[in-house]
């Protein structure tokens, strides 16, 4: 192999090749996914999201939440990700037209997310579980995310959006709260718009056995 | 042993060299010192990271120092700030000297090698401020990757001016490395860039490509310039030439073209079509192929002249490397096998397998190539035989520990996440002993980095007096044959 032209053919074709196939094809095919019509609500599948949760895809990337948890339920019988009630079918290309970046996530260091709105829906306890997940468990190794809260000094009322019951080493002492920020309120919003409880013909829910 | 004139790295002489050498020497020099730096900054960061991991207290609340920061600017700051830049400099002068050209346009290079440290600063600090991408191995903001795809292009564009200015003569295997390298690199992380952060598809698209980029970073670009430096220095160290011309091919082909597809295999059971994956598979268990080509090609190689381990630093650490390539690859072949990957998919060994990859594959060579490369761009020699060696067997060692305890705590926590009867926190629970142990790797890498950091020093710094005899890192059997350098 002594010719310049000749390696920069080879090397040219088998890159090529696989760009076609997993790039190319995806652009091509992947990239214009529309929701389906819902008969039973009007609406569609995936339903729409709000602006609020929208929003706070950006504060699940830029807190790096991908770096521990997945958001991808993988297909009956090769795991058991069904079985363990991470969601009721397997997670397809057509879940993910909402975001603007998939967070499938590589590392289950916490518990899968595909399907969290569909299994907590207490605002307030997400909240004392983000500012402090050891109150909420103990054995967690979870980071507190309390830089999205403010902490701060009761003037006159308490605020109605103050988070009650937080207990362990960072609950407020006598005459403070703890704040929810904007960024706390629309990861919350993020949190609670992941369910894909919603069917898709591509993805049909395994017959129970 | 091939006659094939093209197994000989090169035929220069001693001044030829010498002068190509000092003509490269500036740009090749401010590559490896930046790459020093990020090398120990990312090591910090990732010391930093697996402490957390088992000690979440340890600076917690504190947004700029949160884990999914922290290990993101580690990952990126070793990928793009150590070892893109190490690669880039042992290229630019592998290929001087493949082929014996002087350098040309010196002081583009220069600039694009400030211009890359001003993208991975840049890239650094967007991630911490809160500007993570969230896709792995690229999660440097966009207004990072413009900077560092304009410095590639300038890099780029000089080896095609040099390659074309080569002398003729039969292209010597590091060199179809060095091409396969410099080509892959761009394409990829232009496409990456483009539809992934400054233009993004819809995400529905993005998963294939984004695995695609990770992989194709690891195998086609990594792993080419790396060995294209192993295929230079070990016949170089040794004085022997390298065994087959048949095998090397073989490598360089099933590398390019499995490697290429190998990406999607991590995506098991993941939303996107299952042919996609099923490549992925096939190509990721078909890297044994190239695996086994350089080991056997190398080994034979060095067979009976494996001697020269025990006193020349470069060729340990870059024989060393390459070994745990070769594992790398076989272990993430038998990883991607579904039967094993619905298991560990998610769990600790995937961190594991990145551990033996990037460092313990590419780090060492790199090391290894520093070692060879920078006495000859100087003139000066390394200033202590017993940094380097314990250089050498930190980095070992925590290899050796981090690799083990992660993949062997994945295999459990792997199993626990699967296992229905099992609560989640049992696999935080079961997987915490192993995750400290790496948490002492990590320690260990810092320490062997710090050390080489200060051999690095020592050197610019003129440490040694000049004159004195290279810095071996064993005594030199006495009669030997085997010329330690050349
Ligand atoms: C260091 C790893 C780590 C990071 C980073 C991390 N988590 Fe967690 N997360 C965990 C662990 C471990 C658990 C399980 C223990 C617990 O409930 O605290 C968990 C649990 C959760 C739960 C409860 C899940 C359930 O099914 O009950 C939610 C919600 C959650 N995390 C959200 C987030 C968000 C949002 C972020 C980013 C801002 C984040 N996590 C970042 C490790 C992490």
């Amino acid at each position: 192999m002594n010719k310049l032209t000749l390696l920069f053919t080879g090397i040219f074709l088998t890159f090529g090749s696989a760009w076609v196939g997993l790039v190319a094809y995806p652009v091509a095919n992947l990239g214009h996914l529309q929701p389906l019509p819902n008969e039973e609500t009007g609406g569609v599948n995936p339903p729409t999201v709000s602006g609020l949760a929208v929003a706070g895809q950006k504060v699940y990337a830029a807190n790096g939440c991908m770096e521990c948890h997945t958001q991808q339920v993988r297909p009956d019988p090769l795991t058991t990700d069904i079985a363990k009630q991470l969601g009721k079918r397997q997670t397809v290309p057509r879940d993910e037209i909402r975001e603007h970046t998939p967070f499938l996530g590589e590392y289950r260091i916490g518990q899968d997310l595909s399907n969290f709105g569909a299994r907590q829906t207490d605002v307030a306890a997400i909240h004392r579980h983000l500012y402090s997940p050891k109150s909420v468990s103990p054995w967690s190794n979870m980071p507190s995310y309390s830089y999205l809260y403010e902490y701060r000094k009761v003037v006159s009322q308490p605020s109605a959006n103050a988070l009650q019951g937080l207990t362990g080493p960072r609950a407020p002492k006598p005459g403070y709260e703890v704040v929810p920020t904007q960024q706390a309120e629309a990861l919350v919003a993020y949190l609670l718009s992941l369910n894909q409880n919603y069917p898709l013909p591509e993805s049909p829910e395994p017959t129970a056995k | 042993m091939s006659n094939d004139q093209s197994s000989q790295p090169d035929t220069l002489n001693s001044a030829e060299r010498a002068t190509i050498d000092a003509s490269v020497a500036a740009p090749v020099i401010l590559f490896f010192g930046t790459a020093i730096f990020w090398l120990l900054f990312g090591s910090f960061f990732e010391l930093i990271s697996a402490i957390k991991l088992v000690w979440p207290c340890f600076l917690d609340g504190c947004g700029l120092f949160t884990y999914g920061r922290t290990s993101v600017v580690s990952l990126n700051a070793l990928a793009y700030g150590w070892a893109t830049p190490a690669a880039i400099g042992i290229g630019l002068w592998l290929t001087a000297r493949l082929c014996r050209v002087q350098l040309a346009r010196y002081k583009s290079l220069m600039a694009a090698g400030i211009i890359w440290n001003i993208g991975t600063f840049v890239g650094v600090a967007g991630i911490l401020i809160g500007d993570n991408t969230s896709i792995s191995h690229l999660n440097f903001p966009g207004y990072s990757t413009h900077i560092l795809l304009l410095s590639f292009i300038l890099i780029a564009i000089w080896a095609i001016v040099t390659f074309n200015q080569r002398q003729s003569g039969p292209l010597y295997v590091s060199q179809w490395f060095l091409v396969a390298g410099f080509f892959s690199f761009p394409w990829l992380f232009a496409t990456a860039s483009q539809l992934l952060i400054w233009k993004p598809l819809q995400a529905s698209a993005q998963p294939a490509i984004a695995a695609w980029f990770a992989g194709g970073f690891f195998n086609l670009w990594l792993a080419p310039m790396g060995l294209a430096a192993a295929f230079y220095l070990i016949p170089k160290t040794i004085g022997r030439s390298i065994n087959s011309q048949h095998l090397s091919l073989l490598a360089f082909w099933s590398i390019l073209l499995f490697g290429a597809w190998s990406g999607t295999s991590r995506l098991i059971g993941g939303p996107l079509p299952a042919w996609m994956v099923s490549v992925g598979v096939a190509a990721s268990v078909m890297m044994i192929i190239p695996a086994l080509a350089v080991a056997l090609n190398l080994h034979f190689t060095l067979d009976g002249h494996y001697a020269p381990m025990s006193w020349s630093p470069a060729l340990r650490f870059t024989v060393t490397g390459v070994t745990m390539l070769v594992f790398t690859w076989v272990f993430t072949a038998i990883n991607s096998l579904p039967a094993v990957s619905s298991v560990t998919n998610f769990s600790d060994i995937t961190r594991g397998l990145n551990l033996l990859g990037y460092y313990g594959f590419f780090s060492m060579t790199a090391f290894g190539a520093i070692y060879y490369i920078l006495p000859r761009l100087t003139g000066k020699e390394w200033p202590s035989s017993c940094l380097i060696s314990w250089h050498f067997w930190l980095a070992t060692t925590a290899v050796l520990l981090g690799v083990s305890v992660l993949l062997l705590g994945g295999l459990i926590q792997g199993f626990a996440l699967q296992d229905i009867g099992v609560t989640f926190r049992s696999s935080i629970e079961f997987a915490y002993p192993f995750r400290l142990l790496a948490a002492v790797a990590a320690l260990l890498i810092v320490g062997a980095n710090l050390a080489f950091a200060a051999v690095f020093a020592g050197l610019h710094w003129s440490l040694r007096r000049p004159g004195t005899a290279p810095a071996l890192i064993a005594v030199r059997e006495e009669n030997s044959q085997e010329p330690v350098a050349v």
